[in-house]
């Protein structure tokens, strides 16, 4: 099942120090606010430095926000303790990056299987939903290779396979095709909405591709820090 | 290199400020390596330097010097040279003895026997004015006629706080004696003699202060001007025809090069022991380098993409290296003469102790000990930077670094590594066979290195397959943390296996010379506990120096068989001789006793009384197990003594085990001693009580008896077998100072290795975290990676250490000193040190952002 979220005016401000000045402060965020339902398919437009990327880190607890409130099935998630909020990551929200992200020490396999053994899921366990779950990427052949072995796109496919295999409620994907070529990143974009959307797992995708956007049920265009109407 | 500077600063310079802490490691892992090469070169260079200043000063203007090569030089010989006259040649005897001073800080001091009339002539002395009255030199030397009287050098009274007309109070011969100062002397000439530690008396005055009437220790000759090489070589021909057997004619600097043999393989034993703490030094440039090329790789491509050349890239490294080396060998320097010192000091200087009844040499700063030194620790320091530097010089311009691709290079070695490492393994088995070279065991080093090398080369395949072995087992167990930490270990191959290879580099020195020491100490023990079973032993007193000199007059011996209580006395004399240019000792002791007692362990395990009764009865001698090793001489060979009518072969009843002397020792009954070397006296006496005599109480009685006549020292079995441990523990300490720096250096490399590792790697962690594992976890796996890097290393060092060990054992001392020693692990003491040697970093990761690892600049 997916999470519904909830964003109430949220803020997300730095104090710049050198490079904007003394003093200076720069808004990511202005004030957002927005809903969505278990199963959205949200895609989230804008150019760089819109403040997408923030607002994915917020939504995976990886940041807390200056003021407003996330509330993600109800629970308010700067009010998560550290341990709760490593929970929240392992469990609910997965994440897929634009620069994939895999361990370069790790084989395929093990990078799928390491947020589940994270999750103190028993080792064999673990290596058969990995298995899996690379199987559903279409990669099963390659669950002993490194990641400097795997293409580009292969490499985004593990990354997927990695998000999928903890059942997340809630996929934050980050620009998740803006590093591939166009084939590779279609193959992408269809295994998310094909894969994760078929479970009605809550997608936000954060991306400036209309390509992309056009998957999506909804999109949400960010600039300056606010939500356009 | 104009293009090569503007490089310095953003790849060098700037970089370093960064990483003060690792950049200050690597300074210090250099300089501890070559501090202890400095200090084992500059300590041996001074007692040597000191030793050879004091045979030239000794030998003065003379050309030659006749020289005992047996119990002395008997005074008649004088009269044999007395042609030499008519030929213009100035004839000059002389007495050398060391004593002891009373009070003071143990001070010995070397006493010069001479004859004011001739010494002139070779030696220069220089009076220190006292008052505007200039006396003639030869005035007053003549004031050294006098008995007891002795000149001394001035800064010598003022340590010892006398002036002219003042007493000073020796120990020589077993006695206290009083010597009247006649005279302070300049240190100039003949006073810079042992550093200034001389005084100089009448020979009659010194012959009597230690019981050597009748003998002279050497005769210098002064040689006519504008004599050519062949009239001298004919000279020296004549001279040496008209000298009785055991004595000798040379020129003066042969005595140098005797004493540098003596001390040879004590200084190849410690060099080598030097050269392997630079390796662990080594490891600290290679790591230090490395980590910096990894970490600066996007600066490196920016400054190719902006034009710099591969090459200066390179000599950007190189000189990084060479920078890290100057630095860490010239603190080295420093350090090495501070060691030096100390060990120079508190030791007295190890082989001071072992090889030349002298004064405490001073430390000489010898330029050639300190630049090979310095060069050795440069030259390794660039070494080991080439190929962090062609690395960095690799670095594409175009392409982003891949982590893994540079990895995956270095992964194909693994094997080619291990296979070049079991052959390593190989050869130093083999180089376990030969023999010494020159009297050195260098096959015996040469295999300790390829130990070391070899071992260091299954590092890569040792972390791989224990990796790839342990992972899922460590999954179970330990959880997805083992996991991580596998990954890093083998993802980062490069390093961490060098870190492993230095930490059982450490660790196996460490083993090796607890196994060595440890095997030495207890064979010695055990050695201790079969000879020395007299209940007293007698020598002179030493004062503080707390060394026994000189030889106890005859009258000892027969004063101490009267005291009450003693069932028995078995007086040691001996003297030193060579062979070949090699020295030994020529001793004696009362066979009969040492039959009826068997204290007298034998190499082969023959029974004890049965040999010396037969080499009693027939006339026979027994050698020590070095001598035995050291001239290759077995039980029915024959050995040639230098005895006083000529020289006397004797066969060989046996080879018995001594560890307190490396010359190696022939050893026969007293009297036939007596007989040979018309000597008496005793060196040392070993005395055996009647059952209701305590110790306590015979040394009483002794003590008594001697009083007011001889200056005894008698100790008790009990303190006599303490002291001799304690001088074997005195003697290692140098040896165990090392060990403990040059590991706490590997530990340090280690710790600072992981560190680095962890700033590295700073994006994964920040990965992990997002992927949900908490601080304490990444953390965990950091401490895993740690204490698998740490059992990888001890293992390692454990393995080679034993080997190391073993070598060290049987091949090197074996070769070196002929000493056979009895394997002997000390568990206890391993035990103890090992586990604290595992590096655990104290401090956990640096504590990861929470937020997305940074992106990577886009691969084009």
């Amino acid at each position: 099942m997916g999470a519904s979220v909830v964003v109430e005016n949220v803020r997300k401000a730095w104090s710049a120090t050198s490079e904007a000045g003394e003093g200076a402060v720069s808004e990511a965020l202005a004030g957002v606010s927005f809903s969505l339902e278990p199963g959205d398919f949200v895609a989230l437009l804008g150019p760089s430095g819109c403040g997408k990327s923030t607002l994915l880190n917020l939504l995976g607890a990886l940041d807390r926000p200056t003021s407003g409130r996330i509330l993600v099935d109800g629970h308010d998630l700067a009010l998560l303790s550290d341990a709760g909020r490593d929970l929240y990551r392992r469990r609910t929200a997965a994440t897929v990056f634009q620069f994939f992200n895999l361990l370069p020490t790790m084989t395929s396999l093990e990078n799928v299987a390491l947020p589940l053994l994270l999750d103190d899921v028993p080792p064999a366990e673990a290596d058969e939903r990995a298995a899996a779950a690379l199987g559903e990427v279409g990669l099963p052949e390659k669950a002993g290779a490194f990641p400097w072995q795997l293409s580009g796109g292969q490499m985004q496919r593990v990354a997927v396979a990695r998000a999928l295999v903890v059942r997340p409620a809630l996929l934050l994907a980050d620009e998740p095709t803006g590093n591939l070529d166009s084939r590779s990143g279609a193959r992408v974009l269809d295994l998310v909405s094909d894969l994760v959307a078929g479970r009605g797992v809550t997608i936000v995708l954060a991306t400036h591709s209309n390509e992309a956007a056009a998957r999506a049920t909804r999109v949400l265009r960010l600039r300056d820090g606010l939500l356009e109407a | 290199m104009s293009r090569v500077a503007p490089l310095f600063g953003p790849l060098l310079f700037r970089p370093l400020r960064r990483d003060r802490l690792r950049f200050a490691l690597t300074v210090a892992g250099i300089a501890v390596g070559v501090a202890t090469m400095a200090a084992i070169l500059l300590a041996n260079a001074s007692v040597l330097a000191s030793f050879s200043a004091t045979v030239d000063v000794v030998a003065g203007k003379a050309g030659l010097t006749v020289l005992a090569d047996g119990p002395g030089i008997p005074e008649e010989t004088l009269e044999r040279l007395s042609w030499l006259r008519a030929r213009g040649v100035t004839v000059v005897p002389a007495v050398v003895a060391t004593a002891a001073v009373q009070g003071g800080d143990g001070d010995v001091v070397e006493v010069l026997g001479i004859d004011p009339v001739t010494d002139p002539s070779v030696r220069d002395y220089r009076f220190n004015s006292r008052s505007d009255v200039e006396e003639t030199t030869l005035g007053r030397l003549f004031a050294v006629f006098q008995r007891d009287s002795v000149l001394v050098p001035a800064p010598l009274a003022e340590r010892l706080g006398l002036t002219e007309g003042s007493e000073l109070g020796v120990f020589a011969g077993g006695a206290a004696r009083r010597l009247r100062v006649a005279g302070i002397l300049r240190l100039e000439g003949a006073a810079r003699a042992a550093a200034g530690s001389v005084v100089f008396a009448d020979i009659a005055t010194a012959q009597e202060l230690f019981a050597r009437e009748g003998f002279l220790d050497r005769i210098d000759l002064v040689l006519p001007e504008g004599l050519n090489d062949a009239d001298r070589a004919a000279l020296e021909e004549s001279v040496r025809d008209s000298l009785p057997p055991g004595v000798t004619v040379g020129r003066p600097e042969r005595r140098t090069a005797t004493v540098d043999r003596m001390v040879r393989s004590f200084r190849v034993n410690l060099t080598a022991l030097g050269l392997i703490a630079l390796l662990v030094g080594t490891y600290f440039v290679y790591s230090t380098l490395s980590i910096s090329v990894l970490r600066r790789r996007t600066d490196i491509g920016t400054v190719r993409a902006l034009g710099a050349s591969s090459r200066s890239v390179f000599l950007v490294f190189l000189a990084e290296g060479a920078a890290l080396g100057v630095l860490g060998s010239l603190l080295g320097l420093v350090l090495g003469a501070g060691m030096a010192k100390a060990a120079l000091a508190a030791v007295g200087g190890t082989a001071t102790d072992f090889y030349l009844t002298q004064a405490a040499p001073s430390l000489a700063l010898e330029p050639r000990a300190l630049l090979t030194a310095f060069l050795t620790g440069l030259v390794t320091s660039i070494l080991s930077a080439l190929a962090p530097a062609l690395e960095a010089a690799h670095v594409d311009p175009a392409s982003t670094f891949r982590h893994g691709s540079v990895e995956a290079s270095r992964r194909r070695a693994v094997k080619p590594l291990a296979i070049a490492g079991a052959l390593l393994l190989l050869l130093a088995a083999l180089a376990t066979r030969p023999g010494p070279v020159g009297g050195l065991p260098l096959f015996g080093f040469a295999a300790v290195f390829l130990v070391v090398a070899g071992v260091s080369l299954l590092a890569p395949l040792a972390v791989t397959t224990v990796a790839r072995r342990a992972d899922r087992l460590a999954v179970r167990l330990l959880g997805v943390e083992a996991r991580i930490a596998r990954a890093n270990l083998t993802g980062s191959l490069s390093r961490t296996a060098v870190a492993v290879a230095a930490l059982s580099m450490g660790i196996s020195m460490m083993v090796a010379v607890a196994v060595m020491v440890g095997s030495f100490r207890a064979t010695v023990v055990d050695w201790v506990s079969q000879t020395l079973k007299a209940d007293l032993f007698v020598a002179p007193e030493g004062g503080r120096s707390q060394r026994a000199l000189g030889r106890l007059p005859e009258e000892v011996v027969t004063l101490l068989e009267r005291v009450p209580g003693v069932a028995s006395v078995d007086p040691f004399l001996s003297f030193e001789a060579t062979r070949d240019g090699a020295p030994f000792t020529v001793g004696s002791g009362r066979f009969a006793l040492v039959a009826a007692h068997g204290d007298l362990p034998m190499a082969d395990g023959s029974d004890t009384r049965t040999v010396l009764a037969r080499a009693l009865s027939r006339g026979e001698a027994v050698v020590s197990e070095p001598y035995a090793v050291k001239f290759g001489v077995r039980t029915g060979d024959l050995v040639t003594l230098p005895a006083v009518d000529g020289p006397v072969t004797l066969r060989v009843a046996g080879v018995y085990r001594d560890y307190s002397n490396d010359r190696g020792t022939v050893t026969i009954d007293r009297s036939l001693f007596r007989r040979l070397f018309r000597m008496d006296g005793a060196v040392s006496l070993a005395l055996r009580l009647e059952p209701a005599v305590s110790p306590e109480e015979g040394r009483r009685r002794i003590l008594a008896a001697t009083e007011g006549r001889f200056a005894l020292r008698v100790q008790t079995n009990a303190s006599l077998r303490d002291a001799a441990l304690a001088l074997f523990d005195r003697t290692f300490a140098v040896t165990y100072a090392l060990e403990a720096v040059a590991i706490a250096v590997a530990v340090l490399g280690v710790f600072s290795t992981l560190l680095a590792l962890v700033l590295e790697r700073r994006r994964e962690i920040g990965l992990l975290r997002v992927l949900g594992a908490s601080a304490v976890r990444v953390s965990r796996a950091v401490r895993y990676e740690a204490a698998a890097l740490s059992a990888l290393g001890i293992a390692l060092g454990v393995f080679a250490g034993a080997a190391m060990g073993w070598i060290l054992i049987h091949v090197v001392n074996k070769q070196s000193f002929g000493w056979t020693i009895r394997t002997d692990v000390p568990w206890a003491f391993l035990a103890g040190a090992l586990p604290s040697s595992s590096s655990r970093p104290s401090r956990p990761p640096a504590a990861p952002p929470a937020s997305p690892p940074q992106p990577t600049p886009p691969p084009s």
